[in-house]
């Protein structure tokens, strides 16, 4: 966070001070050390941190070669990457700046800039730019590897699947590796191919050199497991995954979850405690305010909830834009309107069945279930097996009556994941014995 | 972390009552949500969707360098050396460097020049893992031998052979792979397992895969005054400290030589590719072919004659496709470093389109294909048995076989009459660099090494001596690059060069006719290491994305 210091601050002064505060906050939370072990005997090997080490040398390189403009755009993407690993948003306008050094070099042609502009709007939740930049850099170089999986994430983020699916092929065809194999393995688990999913992630592992990239691959497999109900396959992942990088906030993130699911609950509780303070992002925050709830915890659940309404406000304020979390904050904050409002702002700027279950979510809180149907079936008709999408879908038909319906697709949500949600399986259990009592 | 905050734990349906009684109240001047506040223009990760990394680190299937020369001690037969995996530190970590087990290392000869192999060597590694689950262990003592049961981490390779299209055979199997070199105490005498890794095999061949030092030799940093750099720093192996995982074979001329003929047919050409296997994304399945992630024929050439926007295009290519993509043959015709070098130093570039370029990176050096060039050399034209109707230009490594040893290697090889070196194939010491700046400048043409640029990057020679024997390679370094810059202090000078002698091998006039070099035109030393610095730009960006902290030469006997 001491980083943050020097960079370009459009913020007023008084929010400069409280970010002074915050950076003595943070350096009293302290990061875990992240420099490498010493060598001893016998020869203890931690798996590289590849990314710090070309940061380090991006920088020095800079230092004495300012006007590098490959240099420049590398060391924007390497902050994103740090910025993904890290959830610290800090690096987000590192990068910008990085990236603008590069163009300023050279305006023209800049290939890698145009991908790490990409990288970065997808980071800000602006896919439609991100894919225009994916698209102009393809344009100036059509075998740029890096370009196809900025255009991956757009198109996927966008709803576009076919045109998601054609990229990460290109992707794939053009520099198979770990990049690859995990924008792929998202494609399949999409596309509810949730085996070919798991193998292509483990294939993505045996590629893994850093070991940001071990965590990474660790904990989608961990995912994976968790999101089929395996809590002991997922405890694994996550576990082997912070063998390799401790300080991993979202495998962290995952035994959390699994100690949660498992019904340990003040275990996960102080879990997630120490998860936000590290990593102050809505989605945790709204996690930890969720499982605070469960546990009878209200007051602290709203604590929870204006940390990430004022995390949201500032991502937004900065023209970030991300209306699941916004609609996600408005449904837990009891404000269902400003959900739909959020759900459809949204849907309108892209179609992903995340943000179509959204959509027919809030709908169904408003009241409004015959509309919610179509968003809930559409999310639902990707293939995706997701207990959440089956679990509202059933909520859904049931409200309007149609219990046989009803009673399919809540069975089927507890079939895919039986601990898929705290509040939500019990729900869809309670709904379930008064489907059949009746 | 997709779509986190709606889809696994937040409370819905039956939480709702509770949750529309919830009415947050957001104080402005609330001490928590006030400290995020400070996380300034961009603001907070709202991470809802999902982040997979994008520039994820795969320095195993980097492909660095590529060498094919006769072998000093064993004149019937030729050496290949290939190297993958750029600036492994030793130390450096601690880490160990493997190779990729999901990939396919390829060293391919076309011997016919149709541009396609007719010999393929591929070696692929396995695992063998005695570490468990639960420990990054390398080694839990010291490592005596190969096998030493210490080293809980080890690797071992198969090579297959394939030639003239017929199907792979095994020649050997669970081959040894020297470990990576990680500290004295660890490994007290490197020199014996680098010695139980060299394996003979049937029918005379030898085979070594394993860490060694890099033995490419340059100054990175002299391309920085391309970016207004300093250049009051040239003259030291950027390289030097570093390993690479390196694969080196030797098989008699026999093997490789058209018709099993080298007397005939002495010329072959020589690219090593690195494969994955691709994947279908139609249903997540192996689609049982392989994709080409890298390709190296020549050093620097790729990159300097490809521009960086097709770098990326011609790694994926096969060789036979070269000279289907116009622009491929409109950068060697048309090359873009001597037009940089003119427009900033007034050297004028030789006049276009250079053919002689065409003969150097894409025909091999011969009188049979039209070229300006009145020798032959390297070209698989010249080989007896070729049918010219089928010979397709591409670029590759060639290598005339029966081209006599050299007793004293000129480091500027053919351009200074020593015509078993470079562009004659590669040998360890010869000065690529230097060669191939000159090669752009016209010195293949004219017979006349071009004085201006004569000094080039200023580095010479590797830091740490080749041996005699195979596989020629000098140890791993085993002192932590970063360590040994602190230990040795700052300012260290130019490396201490273990280079052969300068020439004095007789020329034999298949290339130019003068040995009396000629200044073209006086230019100050600073102003011909900036020229050099032009030919590394794009060279330099295959290596490594990133230049290593530049340090003082290790010459350190390990």
């Amino acid at each position: 966070m001491r980083r943050l210091i020097g960079t370009p601050l459009r913020i007023g002064a008084v929010a400069l001070a409280i970010a002074l505060a915050l950076v003595l906050l943070g350096g009293m939370l302290g990061r875990a050390p992240e420099a490498p072990q010493i060598a001893a005997e016998p020869a203890a090997v931690t798996p590289v941190d590849r990314l710090e080490q070309m940061i380090q040398r991006s920088q020095e390189r800079l230092r004495r070669v300012p006007g590098d403009w490959h240099t420049w755009a590398s060391l924007g993407m390497a902050y994103l990457e740090r910025a993904r690993i890290t959830a610290d948003p800090t690096y987000y306008p590192k990068a910008e700046e990085a990236v603008r050094r590069s163009l300023a070099v050279k305006p023209d042609g800049n290939t890698d800039a145009l991908v790490a502009q990409g990288a970065l709007a997808n980071a800000r939740h602006n896919f439609a730019a991100a894919r225009r930049y994916a698209l102009a850099a393809i344009k100036t170089n059509g075998y740029h590897a890096d370009a196809y999986g900025v255009l991956t994430d757009a198109e996927t983020q966008l709803g576009n699947a076919g045109a998601a699916t054609a990229a990460v092929q290109r992707l794939l065809d053009l520099r198979p590796g770990l990049s690859a194999y995990a924008r792929a393995s998202y494609d399949l688990e999409q596309r509810g191919l949730t085996d070919q999913a798991s193998d292509l992630m483990r294939r993505a592992l045996v590629a893994a050199v850093d070991r940001h990239d071990i965590a990474f691959c660790r904990n989608q497999l961990g995912d994976l497991a968790l999101s089929a109900g395996d809590l002991a396959a997922a405890d694994a992942e996550y576990a082997a995954g912070l063998a390799a990088e401790p300080s991993s906030v979202a495998l962290q993130r995952g035994r959390a979850r699994v100690a949660a699911m498992s019904g340990r609950t003040e275990e996960a509780l102080s879990a997630y405690a120490a998860l936000t303070r590290r990593a102050p992002t809505p989605s945790y925050l709204i996690e930890y305010a969720d499982l605070l709830r469960s546990a009878g915890r209200e007051a602290d659940a709203h604590s929870q909830l204006r940390l990430a309404t004022a995390a949201h406000q500032l991502f937004t304020g900065n023209g970030g834009v991300d209306g699941l979390t916004g609609a996600a904050l408005a449904e837990a904050s009891g404000q269902p309107t400003r959900a739909l409002r959020e759900a459809q702002a949204e849907w309108a700027r892209r179609k992903h069945a995340d943000v179509a279950d959204t959509l027919g979510w809030a709908l169904h809180l408003s009241n409004r279930d015959t509309e919610a149907l179509a968003y809930a079936r559409r999310a639902n008709t990707t293939g995706a097996r997701s207990a959440i999408y089956a679990y509202h879908l059933g909520m859904i038909e049931l409200a309007l009556g149609d219990r046989a319906t009803a009673r399919h697709h809540l069975t089927a949500a507890l079939q895919i994941n039986p601990h898929f949600s705290p509040l939500d399986a019990p729900a869809a259990r309670q709904a379930l014995a008064n489907l059949g009592s009746s | 972390m997709r779509a986190t905050a709606l889809s696994m734990t937040s409370p819905r349906g039956g939480a709702l009552s509770r949750r529309r009684r919830a009415g947050l109240i957001l104080a402005a001047g609330c001490v928590a949500a006030a400290s995020l506040y400070g996380l300034g223009p961009g603001g907070a990760t709202a991470s809802s969707h999902r982040e997979a990394p994008l520039v994820a680190a795969d320095p195993a299937i980097d492909n660095t360098d590529l060498y094919a020369f006769v072998s000093p001690e064993r004149r019937d037969y030729v050496t290949f050396i290939a190297n993958w995996q750029p600036f492994s530190e030793p130390n450096g970590g601690p880490n160990f460097y493997p190779f990729a087990t999901d990939a396919r290392y390829n060293i391919n000869v076309d011997s016919n020049g149709d541009a396609r192999p007719d010999a393929i060597f591929r070696w692929t590694f396995k695992n063998i893992d005695n570490r468990g689950n639960s420990t990054f262990l390398y080694n839990n003592g010291p490592v005596t031998s190969i096998k030493d049961e210490n080293l809980l981490f080890r690797q071992v390779y198969t090579l297959e052979t394939s030639f003239n299209g017929k199907p792979f055979v095994t020649r050997i199997t669970d081959a040894p792979v020297a470990p990576s070199r990680v500290g004295p105490a660890s490994m007290p005498d490197y020199q014996k397992l680098r010695d139980e890794a060299v394996i003979t095999f049937p029918g005379g061949w030898k085979g070594y895969a394993g860490q060694a030092d890099d033995p490419f030799f340059l100054d990175l940093r002299v391309f920085d005054l391309l970016y207004g750099g300093d250049l009051s720093e040239v003259g030291q192996d950027t390289l030097a400290g570093y390993n690479v995982n390196t694969i080196a074979l030797q098989v008699p001329f026999t093997d490789v030589a058209l018709n099993e003929d080298p007397k005939r047919n002495p010329v072959i050409g020589v690219w090593s590719t690195t494969e994955r296997r691709q994947v279908r994304m139609a249903d997540g399945s192996s689609s049982g072919g392989w994709a080409q992630v890298s390709r190296l024929g020549q050093p620097l050439v790729n990159e300097v004659v490809i521009p960086s926007g097709l770098k990326d295009a011609f790694n994926s290519l096969s060789p036979d496709k070269d000279a289907t993509i116009p622009a491929v043959v409109k950068r060697v015709t048309e090359p873009e470093v001597p037009k940089l070098i003119e427009a900033i130093y007034k050297l004028k570039a030789p006049a276009t389109p250079r053919n002689d370029l065409v003969e150097i990176f894409l025909t091999g050096i011969t009188t049979k294909a039209n070229g300006p060039i009145k020798a032959d050399l390297n070209s698989q034209l010249n080989n007896a048995d070729v049918n010219p109707k089928k010979f397709q230009p591409s670029e590759m490594l060639r290598l005339n076989l029966m081209v006599p040893v050299a007793d004293s290697p000129n480091r500027l090889g053919v351009l200074a009459q020593d015509l078993q070196g470079f562009p004659n194939g590669r040998r360890l010491t010869d000065d690529v660099v230097d060669i191939g700046l000159q090669a752009l400048e016209g010195a293949a043409l004219t017979g006349k090494l071009v004085d201006a640029i004569a000094t080039g990057d200023k580095v010479d020679a590797n830091d740490n001596a080749f041996t005699g024997e195979f596989p020629y390679l000098a140890l791993p370094n085993g002192v932590g690059v970063n360590t040994l810059a602190k230990d040795s202090g700052a300012g260290a000078g130019a490396p201490a060069p273990s280079a052969p002698a300068e020439p004095s091998t007789k020329p034999t006039a298949m290339i130019g006719t003068s040995s009396d070099w000629v200044p073209v035109m006086s230019i100050g030393a600073a102003a011909a290491v900036g020229i050099g610095a032009i030919f590394f730009t794009i060279w330099w960006r295959r290596r490594n994305r990133i230049v290593p902290t530049a340090h003082p030469d290790s010459t350190a006997e390990m």
